[in-house]
């Protein structure tokens, strides 16, 4: 009796500290992966200053910005107007913060001498005023400037708008091209017939599998350049096009030939043409592995560098990573601005994964291990 | 139907690669045109007696092993305890394991690339746990070290993605062994080395693959975490090396000939460790040994 006790405790204090060091183990590594994530998050909402200062505290510079200490400034060359001073010939005060990077000419506003009290216009270069004795819309418009003090100047002092744009053209064009692409191979090649030259084509394709951008970017560059598609986004979506079929036929090879013949002999028989089965049989059917395949591709091609590095060379075809890098290196980049752009980069990505979750994890899988 | 797929790839993925080849077999100078001789294994030649070559061969097999030996272990434990059920809130641990994964390399180099800095948040971490205020990261800064907080990085990385493709194999194990293991009084230990193991071997051997191929060509991650200039080359990999040859060495005239050398080395030389770990891989298969 009491022996069985014993036993029985003991496993289940075997169990118990089985568990305890699981959850060790997993929260540790959790926690591994999110502080910096968290960090980077929280801290691009910090001024220079602070974080200088103290690299773990929390953002508070910015955000308590009603009694700031602005200065009034002259405009000289490296004042850098946020609007047009061709077609907008208005007069403004120019101020600067004298918390906020003082005298460096980066944490400067213009305001409409117009919208202003008649005591704070007629203010002189060296006058000292608060944000608290602006009319109100104007603290709340310094306020958000403010606050979003980092993410406005990386998107304009690091010009990513244009590198955001870039980045959408390239993921969506490309993965466009590749599902379609895909799509119309696999149903090719498992539904038409012409099994040996089908198994010629896949087994040709599956080989793509093991030549990635950067082992054949030399001879890339070489080709592109001859035909003059370098720095422009048809080479690199092409590129991109080109890498992303081994995947996508592989995986909708294997859905398409998962469904029923009869579907497409039914069609045949009501008189579709090939083309007219693909549009409305084949192509509304295959949303599932459609979705799979555009998460991957285009998750890869948002975060893909070397081809863009190497390929663009203005700032017109860049994309975000190599912006974001470039940004990053520039020694007169602010930490705060850098922290900003990283965060740019990165949350479009995560918020694709955290809607797609598991069927990106389900899709890797059968990306990475064939069959 | 096949058509404009099929001629989008052999242009871009087939063509390029016999380029390689040929390229890697000449002398062509682009800053002369493009004129180029058939001069055999030159560039290979030249590469062999290339410090720098070896230098990055050295750091590009250190990379390889801490993908071998430090990714796929972990990955083995942590999708064990996810497979087990042995935690609450399964998903959320899934899916925090999983992110990484999915971030952009380059956003994940700059990141480290900060954080390690000589003052960053890892150097304030150390100042507080030392008691020495003055107390700097300096790992990143020499030689000898700088792989280690790469290394580190690398795991952080890409532990993820080998413990979806565990996880996923794990779920074709008969689960009735596992319940028969249970009652006789097996530990989780035990389970882990006598069952987990023994029928992920042929998963493990794949992971290694993806680990040998993926750490041969990785190039952003630590192009990212280093600066242009001495840390870069005290951290060069392969890739680096190849890609600091083809497009910044100007004054190259064989630039391109040689960084085609160097990129086929990388591939020849990423075929050579899958057979050898394939071979290891049947060697140690426990079902082929009886």
């Amino acid at each position: 009796m009491n022996n069985t006790r014993n036993t029985l405790l003991i496993k289940l204090s075997k169990i118990r500290i089985g568990k305890i060091i699981s959850y060790i183990v997993l929260i540790s590594w959790v926690l591994l992966t999110v502080i910096p994530l968290i960090w980077v998050s929280y801290s691009s909402f910090k001024s220079n200053e602070e974080l200088t200062r103290d690299i773990y505290a929390w953002p508070y510079d910015l955000f308590d910005n009603d009694s700031d200490e602005y200065v009034v400034i002259e405009r000289t060359l490296n004042v850098r107007p946020d609007y047009d001073e061709k077609t907008d010939t208005r007069e403004r005060l120019i101020i600067e913060s004298t918390t906020i990077s003082p005298g460096r000419r980066i944490m400067v506003h213009f305001l409409l001498k117009e919208d202003l009290p008649p005591e704070i216009s007629n203010l002189k270069p060296g006058d000292r005023l608060t944000i608290s004795q602006l009319p109100s819309v104007m603290r709340m418009y310094i306020g958000w400037k403010t606050i979003w003090f980092n993410y406005i100047s990386a998107f304009t002092a690091g010009g990513l708008f244009m590198k955001f744009i870039n980045s959408i053209i390239y993921a969506f064009l490309s993965t466009l091209f590749i599902v379609l692409f895909g799509l119309m191979i696999g149903f090719a090649t498992s539904k038409l017939g012409f099994k040996k030259l089908s198994m010629i084509i896949i087994g040709l394709i599956g080989l793509g599998y093991l030549i990635s951008i950067n082992s054949v970017i030399i001879p890339l560059f070489l080709m592109l350049s001859n035909v003059n598609l370098t720095d422009t986004h048809l080479g690199i979506i092409l590129v991109y096009t080109a890498f992303g079929l081994p995947l996508s036929v592989m995986l909708s090879t294997q859905f398409i030939s998962g469904l029923p013949d009869s579907l497409i002999e039914s069609a045949y028989i009501d008189g579709a043409s090939v083309m007219q089965s693909f549009n409305s049989i084949i192509l509304p059917m295959c949303k599932p592995v459609i979705i799979t395949i555009s998460i991957i591709s285009a998750l890869g091609i948002w975060n893909e560098f070397l081809l863009v590095l190497v390929l663009a060379s203005s700032e017109f075809t860049k994309s975000l990573p190599v912006g974001v890098f470039s940004f990053s290196s520039l020694t007169s980049t602010q930490l705060g601005w850098q922290l900003a752009a990283l965060v740019i980069a990165t949350l479009p990505a995560m918020i694709i994964y955290f809607i797609f979750n598991n069927r990106l994890a389900s899709g890797v899988v059968g990306g990475a291990i064939k069959g | 139907m096949v058509g404009p797929g099929l001629i989008i790839y052999l242009f871009i993925v087939a063509y390029p690669v016999f380029y390689a080849v040929w390229l890697s077999f000449t002398d062509f100078n682009p800053n002369r045109g493009g004129a180029w001789n058939f001069v055999g294994l030159d560039q290979y030649s030249t590469m062999l007696k290339d410090p720098w070559f070896w230098h990055s061969l050295k750091n590009n097999m250190i990379v390889v092993a801490v993908s071998v030996f430090g990714q796929i272990p972990i990955a083995l434990i942590l999708s064990y305890i996810l497979y087990r059920k042995l935690v609450r809130a399964q998903n959320f641990f899934q899916a925090m394991i999983f992110l990484p994964q999915f971030l952009s390399t380059i956003v994940i180099g700059v990141l480290w690339k900060r954080l390690f800095s000589a003052n960053g948040p890892v150097a304030r971490l150390i100042q507080l746990f030392s008691g020495d205020p003055s107390a700097q990261f300096t790992m990143m800064l020499s030689k000898d070290t700088v792989m280690i907080p790469i290394g580190f990085v690398l795991i952080w990385m890409y532990t993820g993605l080998y413990v979806i493709i565990f996880l996923a194999n794990l779920q074709k194990i008969n689960r009735s062994v596992i319940e028969a293991a249970m009652i006789d009084g097996a530990s989780e230990s035990k389970i882990f080395f006598r069952i987990i193991i023994p029928s992920l071997s042929s998963t493990i051997l794949v992971c290694s693959i993806l680990a040998i191929a993926g750490s041969l060509r990785g190039f952003d991650l630590i192009f990212a975490m280093t600066t242009q200039g001495l840390t870069r080359l005290n951290a060069m990999v392969l890739p680096i090396f190849m890609y600091q040859t083809a497009f910044q060495d100007y004054a190259n005239d064989m630039r391109f000939a040689y960084g085609a050398a160097i990129s086929n080395m990388i591939v020849f030389i990423s075929v050579g460790l899958i057979l050898i770990s394939n071979f290891v891989g049947k060697k140690l298969d426990p079902t082929r040994t009886k």
